[in-house]
């Protein structure tokens, strides 16, 4: 190979200084012999020593415990270490799992025992004017709430919608079914549906934040109250409940209906 | 914990998950070392430690027993390296060291001037240089860092950056021909 012929270009050098070019012989030859290879390939050199590794700051001896601390809280064990609590022949392990065991059963022989004893209270109860009257009570009940869910989903559907100009109506209705839900809020609370009664906790919050707006609402300020209060979500769960509640009023005539033909 | 690594893998496996501190142990420093490499930033490189070793937790299952938990956890790093200099590629610095060894620092210079002069053109010098690297792309950078100060071959590269090889040979070449173009102002010859 003359010098001149077959050059080499500045990748293949590169990867000679690297110790990985292909043509590692033929490259080595042809610098013995070409002065222009060997001046770029020394300037190739000198370029790449001056580039050194950042000397890497001081880590101690404990620093692979302070990352391990750092991490364990947030990492969980791998399935077989369960495995092992439950099957585990330590001393006392097996008594543990027994005491669970035992525990378990004695849940559910309360709770069977409880409903047993519901169902034949229930039973011996009368059945006469005062079951229809106090059914006759909670429908009406539901049907006032499921009034309120209505209108409470109106004006979310509004809000939803809402624009500064429509804001002083959405106020009005907000301080009228303010006072209303506070008081259906309570009577729920009583009645022991945490559903219901978180939904309308959250509702009440939202008709406090508009009925206290001020009359002018800007369209920043209506997004943000959106997004506070979340109403999407509120609307969502009203909907729910609403039709909850309205099956629960059809359910209620049903019920009504087949007492009386039972009186007849 | 004692043991080798593979041992270690295996307990974590059978729901022993304080044996992995001892992997965490054993490995943190090689990791943090590449990390800073790569990213020139001593608190990135703290979280990327923190991350890898996450990581390598959350997919130990998948970590074969024929090859070594340090390569594995090492290509774990890199990548997690390579997703902070892109997520941070806009501001990054690149820290060079006061202390670095003078030898390899020397350069070519027409004036020999005397010990201040020279100190403060080796500062010049690494300046320039973490300059330049900011200039690379993340995965020239990253191929540079392991080709020319981690010395890994390209084909370990190409494995830890998920590349083919002759992409991994493409990337250290234009950054060493970026960072030559970079560093050339301040090369006088004689």
């Amino acid at each position: 190979m003359t010098p001149h012929s077959a050059h080499f270009n500045e990748e293949q050098l590169i990867g000679y200084h690297y110790g990985e070019a292909a043509e590692s012989a033929a490259i080595e030859h042809h610098l013995r012999e070409c002065t222009d290879c060997t001046r770029i390939y020394t300037a190739i050199e000198r370029d790449l020593a001056e580039i050194t590794a950042p000397v890497t700051p001081e880590r101690g001896a404990e620093y692979g415990q302070q990352v391990w601390d750092s991490i364990r809280g947030s990492l969980r064990a791998y399935p077989g270490q369960e495995k092992k609590r439950w099957f585990s022949f330590a001393p006392g392990a097996q008594w543990k799992g027994f005491a669970a065991a035992a525990a378990c059963l004695l849940v559910i022989a309360a709770t069977f025992f409880a409903g047993r004893q519901w169902e034949h209270r229930n039973l011996q109860s009368p059945v006469g004017d005062k079951t229809a009257s106090d059914s006759g009570k909670q429908r009406v009940v539901l049907v006032v709430l499921g009034d309120h869910l209505d209108r409470s989903e109106r004006l979310l559907v509004e809000l939803k919608h809402a624009d500064p100009s429509t804001e002083g109506p959405v106020q009005a209705e907000a301080r009228e079914l303010l006072s209303a839900n506070r008081l259906y809020r309570e009577s729920v609370k009583l009645s022991g549906d945490p559903t219901l009664v978180s939904a309308l906790d959250h509702l009440e919050r939202v008709l406090i934040e508009v009925s206290n707006e001020p009359a002018s609402l800007s369209q920043a300020r209506l997004d943000e109250l959106q997004k506070e209060m979340n109403t999407d979500g509120l609307l969502f769960e009203v909907r729910v409940l609403r039709s909850r509640v309205q099956g629960d009023v059809e359910q209620k005539e049903r019920t009504s209906v087949a007492t009386k033909g039972v009186s007849i | 914990m004692e043991g080798n690594d593979h041992q270690i893998v295996r307990a974590v496996l059978a729901g022993d998950k304080n044996a992995y501190g001892a992997l965490v142990a054993r490995h943190s420093q090689n990791v943090f070392r590449v990390a800073f490499r790569i990213t020139g930033d001593e608190a990135d490189a703290d979280e990327i430690v923190q991350e890898a070793f996450m990581r390598g937790y959350q997919r130990l299952e998948s970590f074969e027993s024929r090859s070594e938990f340090g390569t594995w956890i090492y290509r774990i790093t890199v990548n997690c390296a390579l997703n902070m200099v892109n997520k941070r590629k806009s501001g990054t610095t690149y820290q060079i060291a006061d202390d670095a060894d003078p030898a390899q620092h020397q350069v070519q210079v027409a004036d020999r001037a005397a010990s201040p002069e020279r100190t403060l053109l080796s500062r010049e010098i690494e300046a320039l240089q973490a300059k330049a690297m900011q200039g690379l792309t993340a995965t020239e950078r990253t191929a540079f860092v392991l080709r020319h100060m981690e010395d890994r071959s390209t084909t370990e590269i190409a494995s830890a950056l998920s590349i083919a090889p002759n992409a991994a040979k493409q990337a250290v070449f234009r950054a060493v021909q970026k960072l030559r173009r970079s560093l050339a102002p301040i090369r006088v010859t004689p």
